[in-house]
């Protein structure tokens, strides 16, 4: 079944001469429960993809439909109510909220949906404990390392039970042992969970996680190929090639 | 709702200095607003609670409308009406005491007034118990006899047998003093019983009584009572007020607003406190907030948290704020109590906290953190989720909105316009419009003013002062709202030492032109009224009689009503009075108003007067006398010095005499001859005055310094106010300071890191903080000039007359001396966070 589908999804920064066309008419389908990298150069669009995707953001020209739900024609709260509920978000930079304990942090997305207090801990504290940090639960961020706290943002993610994970680079900030982590945990996201994962990187060691790449560059889509999903060296190597090209 | 609760108190939690400052900003306002209103009506709740103990168990009391005495034979058509058990008639008055009389000058021991109580033996026993420890109650037939409380007893060393001198119309009266009561006197009054005749001779009110108290059968319906004997006594009566004191609740009243209006700017001060607060809480979380929004808290929710926050510290001061304002008061109770012991033998034993003066304290602390807190958190509910994507800008340099500059220079030129107009509507609505002016223009004036401070402050500091400049121009909006704050404590400074100047001259004046006489003799208190015996006609006629005397005018008192609404008539003669001393007109012609005045039934009013009834000169005007409704005709307004505050119209002894019932002299104005041997002159007046201990002799100049002293202690206590007002703008400042340090505690690592020594670091917020206070001393300064001239307009439009402008140099130079001192107090904790900063931390600082 179908989750994501963009039409001719174009966004325009700017104005006049110094406008710049960051996405151009890109058309995508992603069906659910696939583990989708979307690989590409710096400025290549990929960032702006999945804001518009995440509706963090609105399109200039064409449209996002999501779930059945065309989000230009929703209205804010509509738009943040089904990011609530139907997409986790992982960031580069965690984002967690530094004066919130690990737990709390993780319950926020149900707190702000009006779930009792008890039962969104409860389900925090599960998602925090399959993330491996069932010890670290009244931990402020400052107190966990990184990759830890990319983790507790994962179970954030989670808790809400989302169809659609959305990651902007979430290793971009971590050494390459916790980036490893990270990309095994996505992978499990989509093969335990059943979850369907969208991931920007450049790296092509974290895409190798994935079972289908995208290929972008100045702001279209130029070639896309499926992989294992293993997240193995070979792979990794081809794509790295294929990054290298550019 | 919970989510932003938690997240709020966890936020307050880590900024903990920050958290500290604006708590005590909302803290200081309002405990100066509720502080003051919590003593200053327990103040009037003691004179309430003293007319309660006075008035007994009588069922009802009556009076004239006006206070006035009535014919005694009043009291016999109420004893007539249904349901009216028992009916007396009493005179009563406040009589002050002469330190001569009583036989010391220690007001804390002796006793300075009397409450003289006349009582018709007979029906008064019906009504009140007088059980006596000593002697016995009056009986009929009694003469020149008194029964005294136990407490005057114990206080004069008086006993049965004794006799007790009083003042009187007479000059003294002697009393023999035939019982003493068994109860203490009621707080602020030492109650003196004698019969009737006696109190009316003593008193100069023959044939007259002030008072009927009045007992009603079982079970008679008051209310109806009450109508019934309204309307036996036909028109100009009333259920008596508990009212005492009227000029003291007429001061006490003002001094509620202008406390309120101090309380008022100071939680204003916290409001801008707030502003800037939450205005860097939001720029420094975006990425937070971006996140919030990203993972699915609406507008509402971020719009919610910020207020939340806000809200919490509103909370926090307030309640602190209500406590460490009732301490306030406590203390000041403390301070107050001796004032009130030695002048009105009473004092004030619980502080009175009325639900709306907690609610006005809430509201109004509450109020200030919302509208201080609100736009930045609109600010914070426009933030996109993208935000949290974005990696951070260091440094950004706001720009002031040119918008707002326009709008502000707008209302600037349109409050010119209204000052030029004259007007005073129009000149009050420009001041709001100056005040909003200034607050918006403030960001754009920041950075040319820095300019101008930052060239000064080079001279000190060099290229930390540089650096300075450079930080305050890249936040104006934080600077100027810092100013701003700073702004409506020192303009109140300049505002008001222009005004205290402006009125002490004013007043001074007054006393110069309204009591020109060389010599006068007055009560021993300067309240007209408030408890002082005048003298019959005789003493007038004996002061004339001195060789050497050029003339004598005197002033008499009565009180009447327009509307139920009192006012006090002062007597003069239209004849002798403009030759001895002068009211001073603000419209009609002097010349005819006094011929008026000695003509018919026409009244000379005051501004006040004119302005409370809405009269204006040429309009005749139906008023409430003790002897009825007459007509008057108002021929003129002016005032003079002793009538300044109240509503007072002055009419001529004549009809005083008729209209009013009145014929004693409270005040006697005497010139000399030119060529008249002063002293002589003086020596006999002397004796005349000794004779009538109520009176005292003064000399003009002497009477001038004592107005003179008078008046700079009362301003003591509005300098001591004023001062108060300084804290919240200190507080303003250093708040912004500590927000700047701690934005940019990575920079100051860097600076640290490429070599600058704690020294410098310290020195750079030193510079910056100077350059803020000057910023707010310069608007406050402006502001204030502004405040001041229109204050004074102001008071010459409600009744004080020929207030002159002065412009306030001495303000000026406090001002610029408190801003000083602002600067560097608030500079003292920022500069040491900042220079011992950790500098390996600070570079990883977010």
């Amino acid at each position: 079944m179908t989750l994501i589908h963009t039409e001719n999804l174009t966004r325009v920064y700017g104005s006049g001469e110094t406008a710049v066309v960051a996405l151009d008419h890109v058309n995508l389908t992603v069906e659910e429960g696939q583990f989708v990298a979307v690989m590409g150069p710096s400025g290549c669009g990929k960032s702006t993809l999945l804001h518009l995707i995440g509706g963090l953001d609105r399109p200039t020209e064409g449209r996002v439909v999501l779930n059945g739900y065309d989000l230009g024609r929703l209205s804010d709260d509509a738009l943040t109510a089904l990011r609530r509920r139907k997409i986790g978000f992982v960031f580069q930079f965690f984002n967690l909220i530094p004066v919130l304990t690990a737990l709390e942090n993780a319950a926020l997305p149900l707190l702000l949906d009006g779930v009792k207090a008890e039962a969104a801990r409860r389900r925090a504290a599960e998602w925090l404990d399959r993330m491996g940090l069932g010890d670290r639960l009244h931990h402020r961020p400052d107190q966990l390392s990184a990759g830890q706290q990319q983790r507790v943002a994962i179970a954030r993610a989670l808790v809400t039970e989302p169809a659609l994970i959305l990651a902007d680079e979430p290793t971009g900030n971590l050494d390459s042992r916790a980036g490893d982590e990270i990309a095994a945990l996505l992978r499990r996201i989509v093969s335990e969970w059943g979850r369907t994962v969208l991931l920007v990187t450049h790296d092509p060691r974290i895409a190798a996680y994935a079972d289908r790449i995208i290929f972008l560059k100045d702001g279209r889509i130029v070639d896309e190929t499926r992989l294992s999903g293993e997240g193995n060296d070979q792979e990794a190597q081809a794509l790295r090639r294929w990054m290298e090209a550019f | 709702m919970r989510v932003q609760l938690l997240m709020a108190l966890r936020y307050l939690r880590t900024r903990k200095t920050r958290t500290a400052l604006t708590t005590l900003a909302i803290l200081f306002g309002v405990a100066i607003l509720f502080g003051m209103n919590t003593i200053l009506p327990s103040m009037m709740q003691v004179f309430r609670q003293g007319m309660l103990a006075a008035a007994g168990e009588v069922d009802l009391v009556f009076s004239s409308v006006t206070d006035g005495p009535f014919p005694a034979d009043r009291v016999e058509v109420v004893r007539q009406v249904e349901g009216v058990a028992e009916a007396a008639g009493s005179l009563r008055q406040n009589v002050l005491m002469p330190a001569s009389l009583v036989g010391t000058t220690d007001p804390l021991q002796g006793v300075n007034s009397v409450t003289v109580v006349s009582v018709e033996p007979e029906a008064a026993r019906r009504i009140r118990m007088y059980p006596t420890q000593k002697g016995r109650f009056l009986e009929p037939g009694d003469g020149d006899v008194v029964v005294i409380s136990q407490g005057l007893a114990e206080k004069l060393s008086l006993d049965v047998g004794d006799t007790l001198t009083l003042p009187s119309a007479e000059g003294t009266t002697s009393l023999e003093v035939v019982g003493v009561l068994q109860w203490a006197s009621p707080p602020g009054t030492e109650e003196v019983y004698v019969p009737l005749t006696t109190a009316q001779r003593l008193l100069n009110m023959p044939g007259q009584v002030n008072g009927i108290e009045v007992i009603l059968k079982p079970q008679t319906d008051r209310a109806k009572a009450e109508q019934a004997i309204l309307a036996a006594l036909g028109e100009g009566f009333q259920p008596k007020p508990l009212e005492l004191g009227e000029e003291m609740f007429a001061s006490l009243q003002i001094g509620e607003k202008v406390f309120g209006i101090f309380g008022v700017a100071a939680l204003a001060i916290g409001a801008f406190i707030i502003l800037n607060t939450f205005r860097t809480v939001v720029t420094e979380r975006r990425h937070d907030l971006g996140m919030l929004r990203a993972v699915g808290a609406s507008r509402r929710a971020v719009v919610g948290l910020i207020l939340t926050e806000s809200l919490l510290q509103g909370a926090l001061g307030t309640i602190l704020g209500l406590l460490a304002g009732y301490g306030l008061a406590a203390l000041l109770v403390a301070v107050v109590n001796p004032v009130l012991r030695l002048f009105l033998r009473m004092e004030i034993t619980s502080l009175v906290v009325t639900p709306q003066n907690v609610v006005a304290a809430v509201v109004l602390g509450l109020g200030a953190t919302l509208v201080g807190g609100l736009w930045p958190a609109l600010t914070a509910g426009r933030v996109t989720p993208l935000e949290a994507l974005r990696p951070v800008v260091p440094g950004v340099y706001e720009r002031a909105t040119r918008r707002r500059a326009v709008a502000g220079a707008v209302l600037l030129v349109l409050a010119a316009i209204a000052l030029l107009t004259g007007n005073f509507q129009m000149v009050s609505l420009g001041t709001l419009l100056f005040l909003a002016g200034l607050v918006l223009v403030a960001p754009a004036a920041v950075e040319p003013l820095a300019r101008l401070f930052g060239r000064l402050l080079a001279l000190i500091f060099a290229r930390e002062g540089r650096l300075a400049e450079g930080n305050i121009a890249r936040q104006p909006n934080r600077a100027a709202v810092t100013a701003s704050a700073i702004m409506i404590g020192l303009a109140m400074v300049v505002a008001l030492t222009g005004m205290v100047t402006s009125v002490s001259d004013g007043f001074m004046g007054y006393v110069e032109r309204t009591l020109r006489a060389d010599l006068l003799v007055m009560p021993t208190s300067m309240m007209l009224g408030g408890g002082n015996v005048g003298a019959g006609p005789e003493m007038a006629r004996s002061v004339r009689e001195i060789p050497g005397v050029a003339e004598v005018a005197t002033l008499r008192l009565g009180a009447a009503a327009i509307d139920g609404q009192m006012f006090q008539v002062v007597g003069i003669d239209p004849q002798r009075h403009p030759r001895v001393s002068g009211l001073i007109f603000s419209q009609g012609d002097p010349d005819e108003a006094y011929a008026a005045l000695g003509r018919e039934r026409a009244l000379i009013v005051n501004a006040i007067f004119a302005a409370q009834n809405r009269i204006q000169p040429g309009t005749t005007t139906m008023i409430q006398t003790p002897t009825g409704k007459h007509e008057y005709r108002i021929v003129a307004v002016a005032s003079d010095y002793l009538n300044a505050k109240l509503a007072t119209a002055y009419v001529s002894h004549a009809n005083l005499e008729r209209d009013f019932g009145q014929t004693a002299d409270l005040l006697f104005m005497v010139d000399v001859d030119e060529g008249a041997d002063f002293a002589a002159v003086r020596g006999r007046l002397e004796e005349i005055v000794r004779r009538y201990p109520a009176f005292i002799l003064v000399e003009q100049r002497a009477f001038r310094q004592s107005q003179e002293e008078a008046l700079r202690n009362n301003m003591t206590i509005l300098y001591l106010v004023m001062a108060l007002l300084v804290v919240p703008s200190l507080l303003a400042t250093a708040n912004t300071l500590v927000i700047n340090v701690m934005e940019r505690t990575r920079e100051i690592g860097v600076l640290r890191a490429v070599g600058s020594t704690r020294r410098q670091v310290r020195r750079m917020i030193l510079a910056e903080s100077l350059l803020l206070s000057a910023l707010g001393a310069a608007f406050g300064i402006l502001a204030g000039l502004w405040l001041g001239y229109v204050m004074t307009q102001a008071m010459n439009t409600v009744g004080f007359i020929g207030i002159p402008y002065y412009f306030p140099y001495a303000g000026i130079l406090g001002a610029i001396a408190l801003g000083l001192l602002i600067g560097v107090a608030a500079a003292v904790l920022p500069a040491r966070r900042a220079a011992r900063l950790d500098i390996v931390a600070a570079l990883r600082y977010e």
